[in-house]
């Protein structure tokens, strides 16, 4: 009888969720914009995700063969990492530039650090930003939606010939610029909240990302505290440039509802791995992200701003995890 | 799934071992030796500090020896091991029915009170065992003014509390009225969740129109139970980090540490019995049993109908906070309200048999942490044995409820971790021998 019975640590009982189950709900909820991006790219999209899901699972595999650690594969936080690498990218993309992009992620943007829970910097933004350096070209060129393009030809891998469209948030620029008019983008709203506009392949549906970002907070698989304190953030930033000269910028449900906002709102900054541990340190870190992305969009260089936004506010999460230190119930005490 | 068994009386097995340490503080010294006849009630072991409190011989035998014995807290402590003489031995029975309805306290002295309960050794009987005399001696220092009943038994399958409140209520509320007569309390009040509606109308009877004393029902919710949590939801004060209630002018007691109190002034009873709820899937017949303490768990698990077959973890406690023993010849203590015993199954469920993963970082443990902590923080700390970023990050703050490493999806000991931490600090301050 003896012999059966086992110890361990209180307690003996445990919520039945995990790390696991966490990523499938986030896979699950992915799957809206996945459907929606097939939809609108057909073949580029099926590609391109099969290329980066693929490539991380195996670039994971092959790091930890090399370091001689266990296999980390079913935790799921690679496949994860590919789809939310694929959805981030012109769905034209070549499939090798797909796959480099996704181990450098993988190898560079996890794995050195130590894997899953280490990394510093959302990986699926590092393989981005390194395509982002390398493709300058490859990485801007949008297709346009399968829909509005007759010549699209369903399912046939042969033609690589798509026509390319400027995206809502390249026409917003051209506008900051002088070059264009904000009404050509506000029209665009319609079409970009369906996804029926050009931009990478998961980005473009803002209805999709919705229906996936309002499961996670349902599911209580992300708080509140990033999605609203982003959305925010950058509504008020986006609505000051808008009140002080709408003939340059466009209004702010445009920059919320085009390019990767929602995504990056709900799949990419909430990523907890690289974002603060407390509430208070979660609000302060959405802000920075919602301000940084408006900034980059209305006053730098690109046209788009989320994924380095997200990525410099990562490197500022262990700042503000200390300045957001929890203080116990009962004071600090005596020590 | 005990909560309608009422509570049956365990004959005294053939053999008791009487730890010398069930409470906070200074273990007692044997007053016995080996071969001597003891009868029950007989104080086998005598506090010599101030915080220490006597133990009892709940049945009449001979001392066997004094030895080593096995605790679940403390791993081996000294005991005295008491041969029963089944001839000599008469049952000891529950003495709810000495008791009635408007129990008049003004008859004892607060220091009749203070006596008799650290004569008897009564200690907190909700699992801390911080000896109760030293909690409610009035003390000019801290002066008292609310008296809190601790009536939420808040973990799960625990049903003792609830039993003792239903079928012993006018001996649990004579004992409220003593404690509240010697700690020098203006208010009293009964802290019951809604889950236990039952119970808290039973108390509201027996009440009847005493204005000092209140009944005030709280949502279910653990760690209710914690003293700490239990005066942050009646009270709205919190108790400072590395204090007491007192401090903040509160004194907590547990339903059956006040009926206890009751058996020591008006029965100069001593504590040698408790309600222990026995409970899990793991055993033939669980219920509510008035029991000895020193009777070893195996004995307990026989009178119980044994194990069923897929038993895999025996509790001593509850499923969150309780300590699973590998040996069943360990001892009840005074302090032991339960006996969880889990299946296979339900532990093959939980989390440590689970591939566990690196920390996510996803922030569940610091949300659930009832005195807002950053566990994860504290255990990866404690895991690269820098106690001092622990300590940084109010490592003895912790009140080993177990919440963080209930949520954990990566299925970390959270709670483990900060433990050992917190006897490692121990160690380090020279408080315990490593």
């Amino acid at each position: 009888m003896l012999s059966k019975i086992t110890v361990s640590h209180a307690p003996h009982i445990a919520k039945s969720y995990s790390t696991q189950s966490i990523m499938l709900d986030v896979i699950l909820a992915l799957c809206p914009a996945m459907l929606a991006g097939m939809w609108f790219f057909r073949h580029y999209a099926v590609v391109l995700l099969v290329a980066c899901i693929g490539s991380c699972m195996l670039t994971e595999w092959a790091c930890n063969w090399i370091r001689r650690k266990s296999n980390t594969l079913d935790d799921f936080s690679a496949i994860v990492t590919g789809i939310l690498l694929a959805m981030s990218l012109p769905p034209a993309l070549p499939f090798w530039a797909g796959i480099i992009g996704s181990v450098f992620a993988i190898a560079v943007g996890k794995m050195v650090f130590g894997g899953l829970g280490c990394n510093v910097f959302n990986p699926a933004m590092i393989g981005r930003a390194f395509l982002t350096a390398s493709f300058g070209t490859l990485m801007t060129t949008w297709t346009v939606p399968a829909p509005l393009d007759a010549q699209m030809p369903a399912l046939r891998p042969d033609s690589t010939v798509a026509v390319t469209q400027a995206t809502p948030l390249a026409w917003s620029k051209e506008a900051i610029k002088g070059k264009a008019e904000p009404s050509v983008v506000v029209a665009q709203r319609g079409d970009a909240f369906i996804g029926r506009v050009g931009g990478c392949l998961g980005e473009t549906s803002a209805l999709a990302m919705l229906i996936g970002g309002v499961y996670l907070l349902i599911r209580g698989t992300i708080s509140w505290h990033i999605p609203v304190s982003v959305l925010l953030a950058a509504t008020i930033c986006a609505a000051i440039g808008w009140l002080i000269n709408p003939d340059r910028f466009v209004s702010p449900e445009v920059h919320i509802l085009a390019g990767g906002m929602l995504m990056g709102v709900f799949f990419i900054a909430t990523d907890p791995v690289t974002a603060p541990l407390t509430g208070k340190g979660m609000l302060i870190f959405g802000m920075g992200v919602g301000a940084l992305t408006m900034l980059i969009r209305m006053v730098g260089e690109y046209p788009e701003g989320v994924m380095y936004a997200v990525l410099i506010m990562n490197a500022f999460t262990p700042l503000i995890d200390r300045f957001c230190k929890r203080i116990p119930a009962g004071g600090k005490g005596n020590g | 799934m005990t909560e309608d068994q009422p509570i049956k009386v365990v004959p005294h097995p053939k053999s008791v071992s009487i730890l010398l340490s069930q409470h906070t503080g200074v273990i007692c010294k044997p007053l016995v030796n080996k071969r001597d006849r003891v009868t029950a009630g007989q104080m086998i072991g005598k506090a010599e500090a101030y915080i220490s409190a006597p133990v009892h011989s709940p049945v009449t035998g001979t001392v066997k020896d004094i030895a080593l014995q096995p605790h679940a807290v403390l791993g081996r402590e000294m005991a005295v091991v008491i041969d029963t003489d089944a001839a000599a031995d008469t049952p000891i029975l529950p003495a709810s029915e000495q008791f009635t309805a408007g129990f008049d306290s003004s008859s004892f002295s607060t220091e009749q009170i203070c006596t008799a309960v650290r004569n008897a050794g009564i200690v907190g009987m909700g699992g801390a065992g911080f000896p109760t005399p030293v909690k409610i001696e009035p003390n000019p220092k801290m002066p008292k003014e609310i008296l809190l009943v601790n009536a939420c038994e808040c973990e799960p399958f625990i049903t003792c509390d609830y039993r003792v409140m239903i079928e012993w209520t006018h001996q649990v509320m004579a004992g409220i009225k003593l404690a509240q007569k010697a700690s020098e309390c203006r208010r009293v009040v009964i802290g019951i969740e809604d889950n236990k509606t039952r119970a808290a109308e039973a108390l509201r009877q027996a009440i009847g129109n005493d204005s000092d004393i209140q009944v005030a029902i709280l949502k279910t919710k653990y760690p209710q139970g914690g003293e700490r949590q239990l005066i942050r939801s009646l009270l709205g004060r919190t108790v400072p980090t590395g204090g007491i209630p007192p401090m903040i002018g509160v004194c907590v007691l547990n339903v059956q540490t006040c009926a206890a109190i009751a058996e020591a002034v008006v029965l100069q009873r001593p504590l040698t019995h408790r309600v222990v709820t026995i409970t899990g899937r793991a055993i033939a017949k669980p219920g509510n049993y008035y029991v000895p303490v020193g009777m070893a768990v195996g004995d307990l698990v026989q009178h119980c109908g044994g194990l069923t077959d897929p038993a895999a973890r025996v509790i001593l406690g509850g499923p969150m906070m309780g300590m699973a023993i590998a040996d069943l010849s360990t001892p009840i203590t005074k302090t032991g309200g339960a006996l969880t015993f889990l299946t296979r199954k339900e532990v093959t469920e939980a989390k440590y048999q689970q591939r566990q993963t690196a920390c996510i970082r996803c922030g569940r443990c610091l949300e659930v942490c009832p005195e807002h902590l950053n566990p994860t923080r504290i255990a990866h700390s404690v895991k690269a044995a820098r106690l001092d970023i622990a300590q940084d990050y109010f490592l003895t703050a912790c009140i080993e409820c177990g919440c963080c490493s209930y949520v954990c999806p990566a299925k970390i000991e959270l709670s483990g971790y900060i433990k050992t931490g917190k006897i490692l600090l121990a160690r380090q301050k020279k408080k315990i021998p490593s």
